[in-house]
């Protein structure tokens, strides 16, 4: 479209263009032989005019010698004249008086008498002797006896010619030039000349450089071109002309240069007058105005041309813009086009996904069914044989919490996308978590017989505030991809460490590193791994099982819910690390107080940062501990310590060691030292299958990787005579004693209120019910300052909520309106946990009622 | 009938309430007490007059009595029904079916009770 619109331009830009310059051309042309028709018009006009003058002057000058020669004819008084001496002396005086050089008479056969000058002869006689006889007077040119020409002026006699004298006429003479010195001739000025020549071409007079006789041949010769016509055919135009009598005009050219001419007969004579005039100076006026016609054609010419060019720019311009126009819709629209097809193709990728995972599902899901099924089979077949069914029992038992496991990532899922996935929130123990995941994976670690080391950098906040259960399920799935696809005997390294958070000093940012050297991922595949549904579609994964939502609900957690990052450096055959980086709160609990007295201690481990950071842990809660990275070094050190009476209270051995392993390094120092120095084995095993060679070997007791602090002064404390703690899980905040304390309890429900009554009851709480929030705050009101130590408080009630409820409590005007207040609700959304800290509460504890939670609860805001 | 029986009969985890109520006479007294609990009514009069609000918090008070009690068959049912009712949320179209689940469970469990006060009391 473009193109054809630029062609059209152009081709009709061009058009006019053409069409202009042959219009002004013809225009120009026209107007150049208009005006060389008018140069020949006015020189023809002014040649005549001028030839009519001369003729005019010539008649004059001879009429003036006529009338002299008849004047002298005039006294010859008698025809006696031949015979009368007296007579002719009177004459030729008269005649020289009137300055005729020859005077004569002439006869009949055309002979001259003279009366005086030399004998003369007439080079033309016929004509002028006819025109003489007939009575007319008459001009002609003769030679004298030198040969000079001569003009002759011939008049009819006076008298009739007598028998002896047959004199027809009375001649004189002159000098030629008589005539070249009268007529203007050669006129300086304009350059303009003229010939007097006879009918055959000979030259009466001739003038400028004209030296032939004949001017016939001078035009034969000289003339280049006479308008068109061959000089013969001019001179034949030319004759016919003077044989008529009218006059002739024409051009021609002779040496480059154009020439008028004009010719006239001259009366009294048989003489033709022709004049010269060269083109040039005539024409000058002409063609200067010509000329500048031209110049003014040529310059509208421009001047339109010009002007058609600029709206033909102009135009093409705008032609141009509204093209680009057009094609930048065309673009935005294409565009357009693009991004709905765009759009279309991830829909309709989205729905393939969607349909390969569920025909997936019902693949990875019937698996485990037809396992269900096959086994309850064969148990129901074997209902006898004990040991059958037990392992049937097993199988099912195996396949159902693999099916469980599909249903919940597909629930996860189901809750990411319908955004509906919110944390709970709570104080959180990286070592509880990190050793709970540790101690499930280690059974499949075993079977596989993996190489599994999990190394703590520099923990010092072990206590945070995450979601323990999706913490959970984050590292489980890393680990657990990393069993699967990490072949028997491969390698698998867990590592934490800590850095400032950059979102403040109540935050810590934790990095969670899952590495392995197993098949690794394609660079293909590494780009869709958090995809939904997405799994390697290649011969050597699918056998793996799992749903292809892992990695997309594990991104979900930390990305979108967490508000960390997730990172995946991998490469096909070499294997895998992901890292996780997460900003996490603080919790702000106590921790207990870790110290233990300030042993020497000694750590073996061929990881030396390993031994770094262990040592630095140990030497926060006041142990000086020494490291070696192998066990030859580490007994030399023992023995050394040993020979000074100094010995190290506990030794820390890692079981794999290069050389000599940690069992036999223990072995060396119980030889040395006997069993004077606790030696405590560190692994990330499960030490099962080698304590026994362990203990025979002389081994204490074992310290199960990773090495946080707490694990450290927990494993140690019992060699420092400080007692167990009564919560191995970890919760170490012992129940404070509150009987008798008294607590408000807002409930609208009088079997909640009954059952909480009564286990709160049997702790020794006092507890007052108030059926909704208005009654409560009434009760809270009518209560003595302080009486009340803590509010329980349901959210949804009647009347007024809870939220509300705690909102009136903390704005009364009360020395204890900041009583402890929990928050006690079926909704144990982290949103809802947000509400009531916003509404003032001190905590929250969800529903059914858990009595040590609300206890420990209690015990850690009452005062 | 016992009340694990009972608990079987309802579809409820007799040793999660005995964990949490620490002894058999507690249980059996606020299964009992169950009966009596005026949510359901509140939830059925309120869902019959449209007021929704109100019959969220009906829902959501049972839902609590339910998971005190372990009553895991009318938890879930009341539950899905809470979270439908939630917050003003529009009407969804299988919201008929989740009160017909709430119904149906309720009167499994009010059966079952009955059963057990009859075996309990005769």
């Amino acid at each position: 479209m473009k193109n054809r619109t630029t062609r059209f331009l152009i081709s009709s830009l061009v058009g006019v263009a053409l069409l202009c310059v042959c219009v002004f051309s013809i225009f120009a042309l026209h107007m150049s032989n208009q005006s060389a028709a008018a140069i020949n018009r006015v020189g023809t006009l002014y040649m005549s005019s001028m030839s009519q003058q001369t003729s005019r002057h010539f008649e004059s000058i001879i009429n003036l010698q006529l009338a002299q020669l008849n004047s002298l004819a005039g006294t010859v008084s008698s025809d006696r004249i031949h015979e009368d001496r007296k007579l002719q002396e009177e004459l030729t005086a008269q005649g020289k008086a009137r300055d005729f050089t020859y005077v004569g008479f002439c006869n009949r056969d055309g002979s001259l008498e003279m009366l005086y000058g030399s004998q003369l002869t007439v080079t033309d006689p016929e004509p002028f002797l006819a025109s003489l006889s007939s009575g007319e007077q008459k001009v002609a040119i003769g030679t004298n006896a030198r040969g000079k020409k001569v003009l002759l002026l011939g008049v009819p006699s006076p008298h009739e010619p007598t028998a002896e004298h047959d004199c027809v006429a009375l001649v004189a003479g002159m000098p030629v030039s008589y005539i070249s010195d009268n007529l203007p001739l050669e006129e300086n000025n304009e350059r303009a000349y003229s010939f007097i020549i006879r009918q055959d071409g000979t030259f009466v007079i001739r003038s400028n450089d004209a030296y032939r006789n004949n001017y016939f041949e001078r035009v034969r010769v000289l003339y280049e071109d006479v308008n068109g016509m061959t000089p013969d055919q001019y001179l034949q135009a030319l004759s016919a002309a003077m044989a008529e009598g009218a006059d002739y005009s024409n051009e021609f050219t002779m040496e480059g240069e154009r020439y008028h001419l004009y010719c006239t007969r001259l009366p009294y004579s048989e003489w033709y007058l022709i004049t010269f005039l060269p083109y040039g100076s005539m024409d000058t006026v002409v063609t200067d105005f010509s000329h500048e016609w031209s110049s003014l054609t040529i310059l509208s010419g421009t001047i339109i041309l010009t002007a058609l060019l600029l709206v033909f720019y102009k135009y093409y311009g705008l032609t141009r813009q509204q093209l680009r126009e057009v094609e930048e819709a065309r673009q935005s629209a294409e565009e357009a086009r693009e991004a709905a097809e765009m759009a279309r193709k991830e829909a309709e990728h989205a729905n393939r996904a969607k349909s390969e995972f569920l025909s997936n599902m019902s693949h990875d899901i019937r698996t485990p069914m037809n396992a269900i099924v096959g086994m309850t089979a064969i148990a129901t077949a074997n209902l006898d044989d004990t040991r059958q069914v037990q392992n049937c029992l097993k199988k099912i038992a195996l396949s159902s919490k693999h099916l469980l496991g599909l249903i919940n990532d597909v629930l996860d899922m189901s809750k990411i996308e319908s955004g509906k996935m919110t944390l709970n929130l709570d104080q959180v123990s990286l070592q509880e978590v990190v050793e709970g995941i540790v101690s499930i994976c280690q059974p499949q670690i075993k079977a596989k017989r993996q190489h599994f080391d999990v190394f703590i950098h520099d923990i010092s906040t072990e206590n945070v505030i995450c979601d323990s259960v999706r913490l959970n399920q984050v590292l489980l799935n890393l680990l657990s991809n990393a069993i699967k696809f990490t072949p028997d005997g491969g390698e698998i390294h867990v590592a934490l460490c800590e850095e400032d958070s950059p979102r403040g000093e109540d935050f810590v940012r934790i990095h969670i590193q899952v590495r392995d050297n197993g098949i690794g991922m394609s660079e293909e595949f590494k780009k869709h791994i958090f995809d939904s549904f997405a799994r390697e579609d290649s011969a050597r994964v699918h056998r793996t099982e799992g749903t292809g939502l892992g990695m997309a609900i594990t991104k979900f957690i930390v990305v979108d819910a967490m508000g960390g990052s997730i990172d995946v450096e991998s490469a096909q055959g070499q294997g895998t690390r992901f890292t996780v980086t997460l900003d996490l709160e603080k919790a702000q609990v106590m921790e207990e107080d870790m110290i233990l007295p300030s042993w020497d201690m000694l750590v073996v481990d061929d990881d030396r940062q390993l031994c770094e950071s262990t040592v630095a842990a140990l030497s926060s809660i006041g142990v000086k501990a020494e490291w070696t990275l192998d066990g030859e070094r580490a007994v030399e050190m023992v023995v050394k310590r040993h020979h000074r009476g100094d010995n190290y209270q506990i030794v820390l051995l890692d079981w794999k060691l290069p050389g000599m392993d940690g069992i036999a390094t223990a072995r060396r120092i119980r030889q040395e030292l006997g069993d004077a120095v606790p030696i405590l084995l560190i692994s990330a095993y499960d030490w099962g299958e080698i304590e026994h060679e362990a203990k025979e070997a002389g081994i204490t007791g074992f310290i199960a990787k990773p090495l946080f602090r707490s694990t450290l002064f927990n494993s140690l404390k019992q060699f420092a005579g400080i007692e167990k703690s009564e919560t191995p899980s970890g919760k170490t905040e012992k129940s404070r004693d509150l009987t008798g304390r008294h607590i408000l309890l807002a409930e609208d429900n009088e079997l909640n209120w009954e059952i909480a009554s009564e286990l709160l009851g049997a702790e020794g709480l006092e507890l007052d019910w108030a059926e909704n929030g208005e009654i409560c705050v009434e009760k809270f009101q009518q209560s003595p300052a302080g009486y009340y130590d803590a509010v329980l408080m349901d959210i949804r009630m009647p009347v007024m909520g809870g939220y509300e409820a705690a909102q009136v409590i903390r704005s009364l005007e009360r020395p204890d309106k900041d009583v402890p207040i929990i928050a006690m609700t079926a909704d144990a959304f982290a949103e809802d946990v947000r509400r009531s800290l916003d509404c003032g509460m001190n905590a929250h504890v969800a529903k059914p009622i858990d009595v040590q939670e609300v206890m420990r609860l209690l015990g850690k805001y009452v005062r | 009938m016992t009340l694990q029986e009972c608990y079987a009969a309802l579809g409820g985890d007799y040793d999660e309430a005995m964990g949490r109520l620490r002894s058999e006479r507690l249980v059996q007294k606020f299964v009992l007490k169950f009966l009596d609990d005026g949510s359901y009514r509140l939830l059925q009069d309120s869902l019959a007059a449209g007021d929704r609000a109100e019959a969220f918090r009906a829902a959501h008070t049972m839902k609590g009595v339910c998971a005190n009690l372990a009553f895991n068959t009318l938890l879930a049912s009341s539950e899905r029904l809470t979270e439908a009712l939630r917050d003003g949320a529009p009407p969804q179209p299988d919201e008929g079916e989740l009160v017909e689940q709430v119904k149906e469970d309720y009167e499994r469990a009010a059966r079952a009770i009955r059963a057990f006060q009859e075996g309990a009391g005769g």
